[in-house]
């Protein structure tokens, strides 16, 4: 199987490097939510892509979860 | 009774001339010996000849001419220009010092006191004067002063530092052992893949290094920013303003920063403590060749290989002491007065060195030591040529650092107050030389900057004017730096002071590392990846580390080379098994990420004009000529742009300041040079 984002082997639909770059965005959210009172999830996905110190595999994750 | 010559053998030919001119007295003639310069001339009635290498004339290969096979256990020394292409005047070199050994009666290493420099003379001794590497003489110096000089040739010692040059062959066999199959076993699995040809090296300190950058570049890749608040109040008291940071430096919700603005605006502040304190600031430790390293990059910006030999040809040139020294200590032995005297003589140094003259000269030392050589240090010589920029640069820092180090401590005196507004604290922090002790010495270098603290006192009453919040993010982990990853080698324990430098260099050059900002690419996260996975002793710390320890010890005198080779052999054999039987995985995996990091090094950025594509460098079918144009120009950006046709295309971190297409680094000569690809650059109008 591939690497939906980098075509990278990988064993389900990501490969290591972007399942865990998944599971940070993921953890992230509720600190935004926290941080900012709410926030929704397409806002944050948003703002985690735009955001200049998101890395690049982060970003490639944002992107992906807003379809 | 023999009648031949002494014949010395030195490092370089820069040393070999300066330790003739020094013990001649500049009488010394020079003839060619199979194309190499030789110096003859006569010392107390004992003729000398002296000879020079050019770095290892000897290197380790195996003896089989397959290069292809792997395990490979058995090893040989050889002529460096028959394993190495770049080392192309080794057997040269031999070839004079062995026409030269014939007619000498008596020999003497002259190379640098260091396993390195034991190694390569121990070598020529052994191999190239028929075994003369244990009943041959050695002199041993740290500067290449004249005094010094004679001083090593007058007290010159049989035998001394044969555990020097042990520890350096076993060095040396056990990182070819290591690095040989390793890079054998990739790259044969890449070219499996029907992938050109291509070293995919590990090596052993090489393993543990890129995995300290993959590791950090996982962190950048895989961050997410967490936001927080920061904030700050501004004060009035009649014609007083001043502005005062929260005590809590991150303030985690909005609501609670909206919360502090709204109980404090308006309200009144209450001075309610004020520290005050005096703290002493002693001289730094002088430079060992790291802490050099580190404080070029920071003062200059300049490569740990770059300092390394500039600091080199400064050594050469007799103006400052052995570089590659891990001490931090000056000895007396040194005379402290004669070269602060010598400093003296140079214009920028004669205030400083009068003054430090006047006392009883005595350093501070730092913990490292070592036992060949003392810290660097100028040796108060002035320079016989011109310098050039980044040399004049280098030696400023070393004889300043030298100045610094005899220096009494700075006095800095800081100040803390406190401002409390209802359950809210704010700090005003800042801080003074009032003393400047060694700072004045060390100059710009000493990096101290004066924060003042308005004039304040406890119980005094400001009124709250305003709050400003800012939104901030986290910053994501910075990636290494040339300095900063020597460091962190230095830390871990791996790698000598002699090949920090080199192997990240090694790093960038294999392709694992691009550009200026250290990053990793695809096909470094790939090698550290298999290496994971089908060796992970092989990237571990610790069993470079643990070499590291028993290399360490032979030098001492207290280890087995011959065991520690098994140990090798024996640590190595089962990692190769794992690569081989998986043959396949590990060269799909390596050949993928070598043809994405191929593809990746011919982009130089974004296109400035379309903002989608991809500025790549683009080879004429008809012209074979290269250029470069806009990955969208089948979607109609037409954005094109010459290159130079000759040497090698490096991308620069960031782009043209002026025009922001993307900046190159044009590699071949001497130096690579720098070059806005646009060109209509507004920048290059001007120049």
């Amino acid at each position: 199987m591939k690497c939906l984002v980098c075509g990278r082997d990988a064993v389900t639909d990501l490969c290591r490097y972007h399942a865990e770059a998944k599971d940070r965005v993921r953890a992230a959210y509720p600190l935004w939510v926290k941080a900012y009172g709410s926030i929704e999830w397409k806002d944050f996905l948003d703002n985690v892509k735009r955001n200049p110190q998101t890395g690049q595999w982060a970003k490639e994750i944002a992107e992906l979860l807003e379809g | 009774m023999s009648t031949g010559y002494t014949l010395v053998i030195c490092e370089k030919p820069d040393s070999a001339r300066s330790i003739s001119n020094a013990l001649s007295g500049g009488e010394c003639s020079s003839e060619l010996v199979e194309g190499t310069k030789v110096f003859r001339f006569v010392r107390k009635g004992e003729e000398f000849v002296v000879c020079a290498a050019q770095g290892h004339v000897y290197g380790v290969s195996d003896p089989s001419v397959e290069r292809t096979v792997y395990p490979v256990f058995d090893i040989e020394w050889y002529p460096s220009d028959l394993v190495d292409e770049s080392s192309a005047s080794a057997t040269r070199r031999i070839s004079a010092v062995s026409k030269l050994a014939v007619g000498a009666s008596k020999f003497v290493n002259a190379c640098d006191y260091d396993v390195e420099g034991e190694t390569i003379g121990y070598n020529l001794l052994k191999y190239a004067c028929g075994g003369k590497e244990k009943s041959a003489l050695r002199a041993m110096f740290s500067t290449l002063t004249e005094e010094d000089l004679v001083k090593a040739f007058d007290d010159m010692k049989p035998q001394a530092g044969q555990e020097l040059a042990r520890a350096g062959r076993t060095r040396h066999a056990v990182d070819f052992i290591w690095g040989v199959n390793l890079s054998r076993a990739l790259s044969q699995s890449a070219l499996g893949f029907g992938h050109r040809y291509r070293t995919v090296s590990v090596g052993r300190v090489q393993g543990p290094t890129l995995e300290f950058l993959a590791e950090r570049e996982l962190e950048i890749r895989e961050f997410v920013p967490i936001p927080h608040w920061k904030a700050s109040g501004t004060f009035e008291r009649d014609d007083v303003r001043l502005t005062a940071g929260y005590a809590k430096d991150k303030v985690e919700t909005r609501m609670s920063a909206e919360k502090i603005r709204r109980e404090c605006v308006g309200e009144e502040a209450v001075v309610t403590a004020l520290r005050k304190s005096s703290v002493q600031v002693g001289p730094p430790a002088p430079f060992n060749i790291g802490d050099l390293q580190k404080e070029a990059h920071r003062a200059f910006g300049y490569t740990p290989s770059r300092t390394l030999q500039i600091a080199e040809r400064l050594y050469l040139s007799a103006l400052i002491s052995y570089p590659r020294t891990g001490s931090q200590r000056l000895p007396p032995s040194i005379n402290y007065r004669s070269i602060i005297h010598g400093l003296g003589r140079i214009q920028e140094y004669s205030v400083h060195a009068a003054e430090l003259l006047k006392k009883e000269p005595k350093p501070v030392h730092g913990a490292k030591t070592d036992a060949a050589h003392p810290a660097i240090h100028p040796t108060g010589e002035k320079p016989k040529r011109p310098l050039q920029t980044s040399e004049a640069a280098v030696f400023d820092l070393v004889a300043r650092r030298f100045l610094a180090a005899f220096g009494p401590s700075a006095r800095r005196e800081l100040a803390e107050a406190t401002l409390a507004v209802g359950g809210h604290e704010f700090r005003l922090a800042g801080g003074r030389t009032v003393f400047p002790g060694w700072m004045k010495y060390y100059g710009r270098y000493a990096g101290y900057r004066d924060v003042e603290v308005p004039p304040v006192s406890e119980g005094d009453r400001f009124r709250v004017v305003g709050v400003t919040l800012e939104e901030k993010f986290e910053q994501r982990p910075p990636r290494y730096n040339q300095s900063s990853l020597l460091e962190k080698m230095e830390k871990e324990g791996i790698g000598t002071k002699a090949t920090r430098a080199e192997i990240i260099t090694t790093l960038v050059r294999r392709g694992y590392v691009s550009g200026d900002s250290m990053e990793v690419t695809a096909l470094g996260l790939s090698v550290v990846e298999t290496m994971s996975r089908y060796a992970p002793t092989i990237v571990s710390t610790e069993l470079t580390r643990e070499i590291e320890g028993k290399l360490e010890a032979i030098e001492w005198g207290r280890g087995s080379e011959v065991d520690l080779l098994r140990e090798t052999v024996r640590s190595i054999a089962g990692p190769l098994d794992q690569l081989n039987l998986n043959e396949d995985v590990v060269g799909r995996e390596i050949d993928s990420a070598l043809t994405a990091t191929v593809a990746k090094s011919f982009v130089l950025g974004k296109c400035p004009v379309c903002k989608s594509g991809d500025l790549k460098i683009i080879r004429s079918r008809a012209t074979k000529k290269r250029f470069v144009g806009c990955s969208n120009y089948s979607s109609g950006c037409h954005t094109s742009a010459p290159l130079p046709q000759k040497g090698t295309v490096r991308t620069a971190s960031r782009p043209c300041e002026r025009c922001s297409w993307p900046v190159i680094y044009v590699g071949g000569g001497r130096r690579p040079w720098r070059l806005c690809v646009n060109p209509n650059c507004p920048g290059k109008e001007k120049s």
